[in-house]
């Protein structure tokens, strides 16, 4: 089941919220946890029996970490075995046919495989499983003894299945204890409206951009309909997983549920290194958290450091997916990272911020391109056509067409993704001095912007988010 | 907490073993298990679309049944061939008559919409012999 499908805005969001507000506070996650367990199965009838096995796999772990509390040795070992148990579920699902693609193709061997599909979820909820197992080793959160709690922390629907990646830390209290209100259901409402708008009409609108542009044969468009693809391509993935992020937050709000943003306009990065504080912040944090700083971090020479951060780096971009294009995808921006530490970050901060803010699109640009191409001969390919190499002209008809036929929905889009086009709305708002007057015309506008979006999801079809294949 | 006494060169040990410490293998024991049943029932292949088709419209009643191709895929389905790895659409000679075989292979798994699915292929029959299409198709992964 999708956010953005009619079934779960008509039928079974209101119905899990009814329900969930009318049954006494005790059992409000119980509610929750079956809503969950509904959602996922939903399209995971079959693998809903693999998350279930991985709740039971964490849930014992946790405990039996926890009696080891005088056994310093023999809790380290326990702790080893969940990790690598988890990394291997989570590494035969996704990266088994990877790897023995790759072996056919460097050995002389013809290994057959059977192939599983990848279980919706399977990277975001194996980390969270990891998570909790490495708090409660590292004692920074108690063992959850409740294992309703504990499998509603790891299959919650609002984060389920495209993140963000919640640490348990983060939620620990939550789970036993949050509050409600109108005033956080409302503001909840008001995130997930703007959430489904950016994911049903921006990222699939300037999709189909780019999905037309990549249909394209090489050679056959010129630099600046690569360019306008490649950006189409930048905004689409922005709209289409920070619009899911904020529904999973605004979802969380309406049950209660705080959980961190995911999204800081990353698009007004002026580096690389910023430009990693403010995308998928979940991700980079679990990342700093639980593999660079167990690895030594910064605390071990620059060598070390440099080599972490690679590390990290690959790892990142093989989470991304089970593709050579993903791994290059993670190294290069590992490069850059190293490179803006230790060679040309100061020398960039001292330009003008107009320079740093190109230097970094540019490098962003660059950085999708190896990230939607299916091979990355393909995205070298791209990346030439973009400079000048081997594209049928500097512009053409093609480029200059979608561009003039697509300008107000670059301009909403571009608006949309940096802080100013925040600025506009609650600038326009002000204006009403009235506050009564001035909520009640925000609150329409969010409606309206949600009947537009339902009228867009009524004429689509399947429209699945692009993170969903991570 | 279950206690067992080893005896081991000639001196005893107490072996501690808390439940958790069974669960969890057990519980890993359980995955290793659903991991096989899946690769035996469900499945995909790495065989080529034509190496799966072949045997599959051998088997197709052409009395019957005539294969519509692109166009139909279109028409019946509103789907572009060229978007698929593979495409095989069969269906009945007759304007009454509702049988139908439909095998696609898709080129990643947001294609993957409805009904028979293992791995890439996905698989749809309708009709008398829609059971035997089926085996056919499966014993052929």
């Amino acid at each position: 089941m999708l956010f953005s499908s009619l079934t779960f805005l008509m039928v079974f969001l209101p119905c899990t919220l009814a329900l969930y507000y009318i049954v006494p506070q005790r059992f409000r996650n119980v509610i929750m946890l079956i809503a969950s367990l509904i959602f996922y199965a939903w399209g995971e009838p079959i693998y809903i029996v693999l998350m279930m096995l991985s709740i039971a796999f964490n849930y014992v772990c946790g405990i039996n970490l926890g009696e080891k509390e005088d056994n310093s040795a023999a809790k380290k070992k326990s702790l080893i075995f969940a990790i690598v148990v988890n990394l291997l579920i989570l590494g035969f699902f996704k990266y088994y046919g990877f790897l023995v693609d790759t072996l056919n193709s460097i050995l002389p061997v013809n290994i057959p495989y059977r192939e599983l599909p990848l279980p919706i979820g399977i990277s975001f909820y194996t980390f969270q499983a990891v998570s909790y197992v490495i708090d409660v080793y590292r004692k920074n959160a108690k063992v959850q003894k409740n294992i309703l709690n504990f499998a509603l922390y790891i299959c919650m629907f609002p984060q389920l299945i495209a993140g963000p990646i919640v640490r348990y830390v983060d939620i620990e209290i939550q789970l036993r204890k949050r509050t409600v209100s109108l005033y956080k259901f409302g503001s909840g409402v008001k995130i997930f409206i703007i959430g489904l708008a950016k994911k049903v009409i921006l990222a699939n609108c300037v999709g189909e951009i780019f999905n037309e542009i990549a249909g394209y044969q090489m050679g056959s468009f010129s630099v600046l309909t690569a360019w306008v693809g490649c950006i189409a391509y930048a905004l689409q993935i922005y709209f289409d997983f920070s619009g899911y992020s904020d529904m999973a937050v605004g979802l969380g709000r309406m049950f209660g549920f705080e959980f961190r943003k995911n999204f800081d306009y990353p698009y007004v990065s002026r580096s690389i290194t910023e430009f990693w504080r403010r995308w998928h912040i979940s991700l980079s944090t679990w990342f700093k958290e639980y593999v660079y700083i167990p690895l030594g971090g910064n605390r071990f020479g620059k060598a070390k450091q440099i080599e972490n951060i690679l590390i990290v780096w690959m790892l990142t971009g093989m989470w991304h997916g089970a593709a050579w294009n993903f791994v290059v995808w993670g190294l290069y921006y590992g490069i850059i990272l190293v490179l803006e530490k230790f060679v040309w970050g100061e020398k960039i901060q001292r330009q003008p911020s107009w320079i740093q803010h190109m230097y970094a699109l540019v490098c962003i640009l660059i950085g999708w391109v190896f990230f939607f191409s299916p091979s990355i001969g393909y995205a070298f390919d791209y990346l030439g056509t973009m400079f000048g190499i081997g594209a049928s002209a500097f512009l053409d008809r093609q480029g200059v067409f979608f561009i003039l036929s697509n300008y107000l929905l670059f301009a909403v889009a571009l608006l949309g993704s940096s802080s100013a086009g925040d600025n506009i709305l609650k600038t326009m708002s002000m204006k009403i001095r009235n506050r009564k007057i001035r909520m009640v015309v925000i609150s329409s506008a969010h409606l309206i912007l949600l009947f537009v979006t339902i009228a867009y999801l009524v004429t689509e079809s399947f429209n699945p988010f692009l993170y969903f294949r991570f | 907490m279950v206690e067992a006494v080893e005896r081991k060169g000639g001196s005893e040990r107490n072996i501690h073993c808390s439940i958790s410490e069974v669960m969890k293998y057990v519980i890993c024991f359980a995955i290793v298990v659903y991991v096989a049943i899946l690769l035996i029932f469900s499945s995909g292949s790495r065989k080529s679309f034509k190496e799966v088709e072949k045997p599959l419209e051998v088997s197709i009643d052409s009395e019957k049944m005539q294969n519509v191709g692109v166009q139909g895929l279109k028409r019946f389905y509103g789907l572009n061939a060229a978007d698929y790895e593979g495409v095989l659409l069969y269906n009945s000679r007759f304007n009454l008559s509702a049988e139908e075989v439909l095998m696609i292979k898709v080129k990643d798994d947001d294609q993957i919409h409805q009904v028979s699915v293992r791995g890439k292929f996905v698989f749809l029959s309708v009709g008398k012999k829609a059971d035997k299409y089926k085996e056919i198709f499966s014993n052929n992964l």
